[in-house]
């Protein structure tokens, strides 16, 4: 028979800390193991996809992929007509941000609109949860197209509501309605399969070499090779080679997942003293240069 | 059961408390950490000996007029002087205190102006003035800002009743006591009593009370201990909450309180809780601040390192535009922070905050209220010293225990309407 806890948390902080029984550290984000952005045992971004009532938005972008089967037809438009709606505004707030900069192997300048990250862009809606706010979207092909709606905010937090829909009691766990079961774990980093390869973030290296052999020039550049390359010798022309340079994954100059799938310890070796430990002797004893202290 | 570290409480049966009490007694440290350990309830370091280092202002007090038409005998500002020759803020020095705390908000996004004194009415103009200065460029800067005064309210008029609530102003007004009892401790210069011309001026403020909130502050001395009286007397008469503070340290040492009058203080606020939670249970409204403001606290899990934000996040202004640690700072060299033109002192900053942490206080470093209680008000602490940890203790302990009854019966305090 299941222990009942006799130690109950009442107060937020204790709540914020506790751990239920059989749980483990990577329960908490502050015990686990990765980031969580997507992390390795929850995708926090997942929770902003219900956060109102009736649609539903993509994680990583503005953009509205769903809308709830019962919900009105002003709201089913934002999907049932086949165009693209990015929520643009709630409440007065933007959900966007003007942008302006080199884009990667484009020299020129770009001015371009990104969509903000939720947790920051909403945190100003939230305290309004139960309310209805205005919601403005935008055609993404038409943007002068622009539907407005009042949508409902839900509540973040599990909460007990009374008949007139006031809150009565919270508790810290994430809300149901926005994170059923399975919803924070449907997207995870995959590390030792695709993610240590394309980590669009360089998360992963980290924890692995990125940019190898590196010459720093006179012009303040630098140049080098990239260390998922083929040719390990340290001979090849020292140019970053990455799948973007061609917009397509898989550059044959570079490791490959399957190359990984199949034998990641001979592709991507321990590195000692700066160099790949070679794959007959992995642990042998290698000079590393640095002089004991005398006693 | 509270955990310091973290202000965690938790419900406990008796054989948690049995154990828990064997392990206390004996003074068991290992048994303890073991204990927690197994539990899952093991120090998180939430505070640990670092100071803050460079903290966003975000509230500043303005000292816009150096003097009083009262005479207080406990006056933190000597009777609105500071002990120099009174004078009003200039408005150049109020608006460049306004710049600095919009040039040092960074990263924070609401801000705080308090109208402060010797009694702030007395320069109403510059008052006014700055108060759309500084609404205009939060305006234009999308940023929050709100406005406070604490006034003696014998200079309160129909016009600053209009202003305030159209500023959304806190207007805390300090009362010491009812009729006869206020006049004693809070008299004119000229010795006349105060007490009708005050609830005269503050009753229309009362009535029309919207956008802003009419506070009441009362100075507790051994003179003025019945607090109950006072407190039912002040909510009847409309005032948005009331609040009780110690007089600790008064310069000249008059009616500052012993521990005899802490004693008594402790029982009358106790008292005055126990009416909140009857109030509170029934559905009325009893706005004792320190109980729901202690309450609220409890909830959320406040835990800090220092007793308020003063020398961090908040900054007094004097009216020769001198930083100071506070507003009671102001004109005492050992609060000095700097000077409106040269700026924040960043290593004065920096040495208040790392000796000022309560990990270096004694005796807070032990005791199990110091991340609730902080250390106590750095003014008093350092004229005085420390005579009211046991009052702290017991008005602490009385309000963890009501807590707990509260968040059973009536859980839907701690989430008031948006």
């Amino acid at each position: 028979m299941k222990k009942t806890s006799s130690i109950e948390p009442k107060n937020l902080t204790a709540q914020l800390h506790y751990r239920g029984e059989g749980n483990p550290p990577s329960t908490h984000p502050s015990t686990a193991v990765s980031n969580c952005y997507p992390g390795l045992e929850m995708d926090f971004r997942n929770v902003w996809k219900h956060v109102f009532e009736g649609i539903e938005l993509l994680e990583y972008s503005n953009l509205v992929i769903g809308v709830d089967p019962g919900a009105n037809e002003k709201i089913q438009r934002l999907i049932s007509t086949g165009i693209q709606y990015e929520l643009i505004s709630v409440d007065g707030i933007p959900m966007t941000a003007p942008v302006t900069g080199p884009f990667r192997h484009a020299p020129e300048m770009i001015h371009d609109t990104m969509a903000l990250e939720w947790s920051n862009a909403l945190a100003e809606v939230l305290p309004k949860a139960g309310q209805f706010v205005l919601c403005k979207f935008q055609n993404s092909n038409n943007l002068r197209e622009i539907i407005s709606m009042e949508l409902k905010v839900c509540h973040f937090f599990d909460v007990d509501l009374n008949r007139n829909g006031k809150v009565v009691n919270q508790r810290v766990v994430i809300a149901r309605e926005m994170a059923s079961p399975g919803d924070l774990t449907q997207s995870l980093c995959s590390p030792w399969q695709n993610d240590y390869r394309e980590c669009d973030c360089f998360y992963w290296a980290a924890s692995r070499p990125d940019f190898v052999n590196v010459e720093p020039g006179k012009d303040g550049k630098s140049k080098g090779n990239n260390w998922m390359q083929k040719d390990r010798t340290g001979t090849a022309d020292k140019k970053y080679i990455s799948d973007a340079e061609d917009g397509v994954r898989g550059n044959p100059v570079l490791v490959s997942y399957q190359d990984l799938f199949a034998a990641w310890e001979e592709n991507l070796r321990y590195i000692i003293a700066g160099k790949d430990v070679p794959l007959n002797n992995p642990l042998k004893k290698v000079k590393t240069g640095v002089k004991k202290k005398s006693k | 059961m509270l955990i310091p570290d973290g202000s965690r409480i938790y419900k406990i049966d008796k054989i948690i408390h049995q154990k828990l009490e064997e392990l206390l007694s004996n003074n068991d440290q290992v048994g303890i950490d073991q204990w927690l350990v197994e539990n899952d309830l093991q120090s998180l370091g939430q505070i640990d000996d670092n100071p803050v280092t460079d903290p966003p202002l975000t509230s500043i007090s303005l000292a816009i007029a150096q003097k009083c038409n009262l005479g207080c005998s406990y006056c933190y500002a000597q009777e609105g002087g500071f002990g120099v020759k009174a004078k009003n803020m200039p408005l150049e020095k109020a608006i460049a205190a306004v710049d600095l705390l919009f040039a040092q908000n960074h990263t924070a996004h609401r801000m705080n102006i308090a109208f402060l004194g010797g009694e702030p009415l007395a320069n109403r103009e510059a008052l006014q003035t700055v108060t759309r200065y500084a609404r205009e460029r939060a305006d234009a800067e999308l940023k929050k800002i709100n406005f406070s005064i604490t006034t003696n309210g014998t200079l309160l008029t129909m016009d600053d009743a209009d202003f305030f609530e159209q500023y959304g102003f806190s207007v805390t007004v300090s009362l010491d006591g009812i009729g006869e009892l206020h006049d004693r401790l809070r008299p004119y210069k000229s010795g006349k009593g105060s007490y009708e011309r005050i609830i005269r001026n503050v009753e229309p403020l009362l009535a029309m009370q919207k956008n802003m909130q009419v506070s009441a502050r009362v100075t507790v001395t051994p003179g003025n201990l019945h607090l109950k009286e006072t407190l039912d007397e002040l909510i009847r008469l409309g005032f948005h909450s009331v609040g009780f503070s110690p007089m600790l340290s008064s310069p000249g040492g008059n009616d500052e309180m012993d521990s005899v009058s802490l004693e008594k203080m402790l029982e009358n606020m106790i008292n005055c809780g126990q009416e909140f939670e009857k109030n509170l249970v029934a559905g009325k409204r009893y706005p004792f601040s320190n109980m729901s403001t202690a309450l609220k606290e409890i909830h959320r899990g406040t835990h800090r390192p220092y007793p308020c934000g003063a020398g961090a996040g908040y900054l007094g202004v004097s009216a020769s535009g001198e930083l100071a640690a506070c507003h009671r700072f102001v004109e005492n060299r050992e609060g000095y922070f700097g000077n409106l033109t040269e700026g924040i002192d960043r290593s004065i900053q920096q040495a208040w905050l790392t000796e000022r942490h309560v990990h270096r206080q004694e005796p807070c470093k032990n005791c199990w209220a110091r991340y609730l209680c902080g250390g106590g008000c750095h003014h008093e602490v350092i004229n005085r010293g420390r005579p009211a940890c046991d009052y702290i203790r017991g008005w602490l302990h009385y309000v963890l225990q009501a807590y707990t009854r509260i968040l059973d019966r009536r859980p839907d305090f701690f989430y008031p309407e948006q």
